[in-house]
């Protein structure tokens, strides 16, 4: 296992949760929801990157944990905690099964397949008339005594299960995901059970995406099957591509940049997604590796122009 | 229970088909304890096929694999790694992007699942020095040079402690300094670990020096079985692939 940044963890995440005590305004504050969901959508799907898959079962598994939310609280009147913990689990349940199934298969099958799933799933939300149909779900209010502190709550949750992204990526069995994204046969050849561990990944990532969920619900107070159609693990993959995918901190700069961007976009009209569009081209055309790609290379050409320095100081003096 | 003289792998009557093309038929040797046994032939002659028979890869469309003295013929490749038979391919068996330090790590997860931290980074760094990769483990694997990429695979199936590590095509693309220190490698595995070896490889003079034993295949049939001097004088042998630079 790597050595896990801790300090700097703790000290990012302590400011995002400081952020949500410290603003008041409603419109920021929906704002920061935004991203902080926005961001974990981006990094659930990223772990699935971690095996070499596009995962846009993604927006299936957000859905499934919004109107599992949505259904603990509205109809079966289930506490809060239980409510917000009841999608994620049913989610990790279905996904085991969708991914024994399904993670046999590679690459662009497994896509469409995923693709194929997340609009079915839309399908039987607004089909379905007792969770609401095409109109979806209203009313999921938090417990008013911690409605205040929703925004925090939401905050602190994502950045729980980011940093437990983080570590998993970091440990042992991240590295075994990495093997099997780059090189299957050696895995297999050394007793790794490669499926089992990709299974595992998957649901790690769609528990994840299933807390995505819960908190969306709670957090719109109002869900519709519009809400989870292939679109949302398309822009959770805009996120990742923009923000780099080689760590999971791109995932969450991607999230930040694109929804402030989204947010302002919103007063241009009629050109808000041609503006949106086109940010996102730009950034994936200029900046391959995304934002990540460029503040490592920034930094070792910086750590390169110390070195050249070193030597040449070190001459003199002697 | 396997007896002390009963061979760690033995193939009877194996072959495999893919339609009409007959790429091994009718194999049948043994790899025994302590051994480290020689696969040659030209290209295309059917030693990957037998690679990946043996080890689970592609399942024989007839004969028999027994390994370690329980018939694996139709057994996965996870099971039969699981079991002490563990091998590398021909090529890039290792993980370009991750350090040498994570790719040696993949050996000991199945082997040392139940162990910590400490023990599997004692194991990698065991392996590391016994391959003397030491100065490269925190290197990532794919900005190192070929002959080192080439350690680092043996250094993956190794770390598994593999009672039979089978190994295909490692001298290849190799200098002559390199060879030589693989091959004390591939010694100092058998002597100190009691590891066998089955050798796939094209570098005659190597195959010859450090083999036992040595199996001929062409066209996918076993031309030849026997030791380096008989297989260096078998005329059949230098007929199809050895010629006269190797013969005598």
């Amino acid at each position: 296992m790597d050595r896990l940044r801790i300090p700097w963890w703790l000290a990012g995440g302590a400011s995002a949760i400081a952020a949500t005590v410290l603003i008041q305004d409603a419109y920021t504050t929906s704002i920061i929801n935004l991203i902080a969901i926005a961001a974990l959508t981006a990094a659930s799907l990223r772990f699935v990157m971690l095996i070499g898959e596009v995962s846009f079962a993604t927006a299936a598994f957000v859905g499934l944990g919004a109107y599992s939310a949505g259904v603990a609280t509205t109809i079966l009147d289930w506490p809060f905690a239980v409510a917000l913990l009841v999608g994620p689990v049913l989610v990790t349940a279905v996904s085991i099964v969708f991914g024994v199934i399904t993670l046999r298969i590679k690459g662009p099958y497994f896509t469409l397949i995923g693709f194929a799933f997340t609009e079915a799933v839309r399908i039987l939300f607004s089909k379905t008339e007792f969770i609401g149909g095409t109109s979806g779900m209203i009313g999921i209010f938090p417990p008013p005594a911690i409605d205040a502190w929703l925004s925090t709550i939401v905050m602190a949750v994502v950045v729980a299960c980011v940093f437990a992204l983080y570590a998993i990526e970091k440990s042992d069995f991240g590295k075994v995901l990495v093997a099997i994204r780059d090189n299957e046969n050696i895995a297999t050849s050394v007793g790794i059970n490669v499926l089992f561990c990709k299974v595992a990944c998957f649901a790690i990532a769609s528990f994840c995406a299933g807390v995505v969920g819960s908190l969306h619900a709670f957090a719109n107070n109002v869900i519709s099957p519009g809400d989870f159609s292939f679109l949302l693990a398309a822009f959770a993959l805009a996120y990742v591509k923009v923000g780099g995918e080689s760590s999971i901190l791109g995932a969450v700069f991607g999230a930040i940049i694109l929804v402030l961007l989204d947010s302002y976009a919103l007063g241009l009209g009629a050109g808000e997604n041609l503006f949106y569009g086109g940010a996102i081209v730009l950034a994936v055309l200029l900046m391959p590796n995304g934002l990540i790609g460029l503040v490592t290379s920034a930094s070792r050409r910086l750590a390169r122009a110390r070195a050249g320095n070193g030597p040449t100081l070190n001459r003199k003096t002697a | 229970m396997l007896g002390e003289d009963s061979p760690l792998l033995k193939t009877t009557g194996l072959t495999r088909r893919f339609g009409g093309l007959l790429a091994v038929s009718d194999l049948h040797f043994e790899v025994r304890r302590d051994e480290i046994l020689g696969l040659i032939g030209p290209n295309g002659a059917g030693k990957s096929t037998t690679f990946n028979l043996i080890s689970g890869f592609l399942r024989p469309t007839a004969g028999r694999l027994e390994v370690f003295g329980r018939n694996c013929t139709r057994i996965s490749p996870i099971k039969i790694s699981r079991m002490g038979l563990v091998r590398t391919f021909q090529h890039g068996s290792y993980v370009r992007t991750a350090r040498v330090r994570d790719n040696i790590l993949l050996g000991t997860v199945h082997g040392l699942s139940g162990a910590g931290r400490t023990d599997r980074n004692r194991r990698v760094e065991e392996t590391a020095e016994i391959l003397g990769l030491t100065p490269y483990l925190d290197n990532s694997a794919g900005t190192l040079p070929h002959g080192i990429q080439r350690l680092v695979s043996i250094a993956i199936a190794f770390a598994a402690r593999p009672k039979l590590l089978c190994l295909d095509e490692p001298l290849t693309g190799l200098n002559q300094t390199e060879v030589a220190t693989t091959l004390n490698v591939f010694q100092a595995i058998r002597r100190d670990f009691g590891c066998s070896i089955l050798l796939v490889e094209h570098n005659m003079k190597a195959v010859m020096s450090v083999c036992d034993r040595i199996v001929v295949l062409h066209h996918g049939q076993q031309l030849a079985t026997g030791t380096p001097a008989e297989i260096r004088n078998n005329d059949e042998v230098i007929t199809a692939y050895l010629g006269k630079r190797h013969a005598k």
